[in-house]
């Protein structure tokens, strides 16, 4: 082919390819709207599925009342050793954190006695609200502990972890939702 | 979605296995390559496992430069097996980089190793849109088609699938044309057309929610994606007249 051949084939892609792209751009807002028009789904993105239960002092914890902060919220056990090695991060962060972000240590599967008696060993302060029922962990879809949601001010998940956490890639995971 | 392989008692990651298997096939498909163009395969291995060790390496000392308060009052979390402690350009730059290195000292031949690379990248690439695809990571804009695949409710492209197809038969006919005899820099620019081409067509079907936006409103996947067609086309221009250009018939 010859090189006026090559160059008109180059300009005709070009011009195509411009043509597809402009075709395909996303209006601008229409992200934003997009978040909140996709179901409550345990992915990023989405809006975070609710979640009613009782804490650890048999008072009621709702997600949705903490619209408008953003909100680490946590799977764990006492049984799960990667569990245990990251709640003392957590428990630094929401120090750290107080008012600013909640973080939230949901229990999966155990009674409220084990769990207080294991809190106050390690001592937790952050809110910790008893799956025992196991119903937020199948609505979230927790396959495997720990598993961590960094859900934004608006109720959207921006990140997920599946395994335990540090000091380190909690601060950079925290990036998603805050400041 | 899967995003989780339950293997007995054990609960391995779907994506990380994924990307695991990718460097892998991306070796051996590459190292083969080379084989057919005349060169050693193991320089593909070791150019490849040093240049992933170097990332690993500059991955982390990024990360740890980035969250240094975290790390100093937790120094042992330095050489921790945590899978997310890692930056990834850096490691990019950094694999690219010591490879690079590994293929100068030895004097290896560039053009050579770019062809004996490309098929196997795409190759790698392939395996981890299907990754992506069973967890569900950069999922397609919603579609009501008898293929879509159903996310969280909704029916969408499964534009991970689109990826691993379109990589997959790049690949395929890189192969195919190294082993016809296409060498100096041919077939990694063929692989980078095909690389680009696929960007700039499938990211259409991605959906906003995960769709990087460059100019306001324009897909950064497909502008990049257009840009690598250009370049390639440019490539292959340039050795297509000058082989033209040199032709003793024309002497």
């Amino acid at each position: 082919m010859s090189r006026l051949r090559w160059d008109i084939l180059i300009l005709v892609v070009l011009l195509a390819g411009i043509g597809w792209i402009w075709v395909n751009r996303v209006p601008t807002g229409e992200a934003v709207a997009a978040a909140g028009s996709l179901p409550a789904a345990p992915a990023i993105g989405h809006p975070a599925p609710e979640i009613v239960l009782a804490n650890t002092e048999g008072q009621s914890f709702s997600l949705a009342d903490l619209r408008g902060t953003p909100v680490v919220l946590n799977f764990w056990a006492t049984w799960c050793p990667p569990c245990r090695a990251e709640l003392p991060e957590f428990q630094a962060a929401s120090e750290r954190l107080a008012g600013q972000v909640a973080i939230i240590g949901v229990n999966q599967g155990e009674t409220p006695a084990d769990v207080q008696a294991f809190a106050s060993q390690l001592d937790l302060t952050f809110e910790i609200p008893l799956d025992v029922e196991m119903e937020a962990s199948r609505r979230y879809q927790v396959r495997s502990l720990p598993t961590t949601f960094f859900i934004d001010r608006s109720g959207v998940i921006r990140q997920m972890q599946v395994g335990p956490l540090t000091e380190a890639t909690l601060s950079q995971q925290l990036r998603s939702v805050y400041p | 979605m899967l995003p989780v392989l339950q293997l007995g008692p054990f609960a391995v990651q779907t994506y990380p296995l994924a990307l695991v298997l990718a460097g892998w096939l991306a070796l051996a498909v590459g190292a083969r390559a080379a084989k057919w163009l005349g060169l050693d395969g193991d320089h593909i291995y070791n150019a490849g496992l040093y240049g992933l060790l170097a990332g690993v390496i500059a991955g982390r000392l990024a990360h740890v430069l980035a969250f240094w308060p975290a790390y100093r009052s937790q120094p042992l979390e330095i050489f921790g097996f945590n899978t997310t402690a890692f930056l990834l350009w850096p490691a990019i730059f950094g694999a690219v980089a010591v490879a690079g290195w590994y293929i100068y000292q030895r004097k290896l031949p560039l053009v050579a190793l770019l062809d004996a690379f490309a098929p196997g990248l795409l190759a790698g690439f392939a395996v981890a849109a299907i990754g992506a695809l069973l967890t569900g990571r950069n999922p397609g804009a919603p579609a009501n088609l008898p293929w879509s695949v159903t996310l969280w409710g909704i029916d969408r492209h499964p534009v991970q699938a689109y990826e691993a197809i379109a990589f997959a038969a790049v690949a395929a006919y890189v192969l195919r044309l190294i082993r016809l005899g296409s060498r100096g820099g041919g077939p990694a620019l063929i692989a980078l057309l095909g690389y680009g081409f696929t960007l700039w067509f499938v990211e259409a079907f991605r959906s906003t929610d995960v769709t990087a936006r460059v100019l306001g409103s324009l897909r950064l996947g497909q502008v990049l994606g257009l840009v690598l067609v250009i370049a390639a086309l440019l490539g292959l221009r340039y050795l297509a007249t000058r082989v033209k250009a040199v032709d003793p018939q024309e002497l």
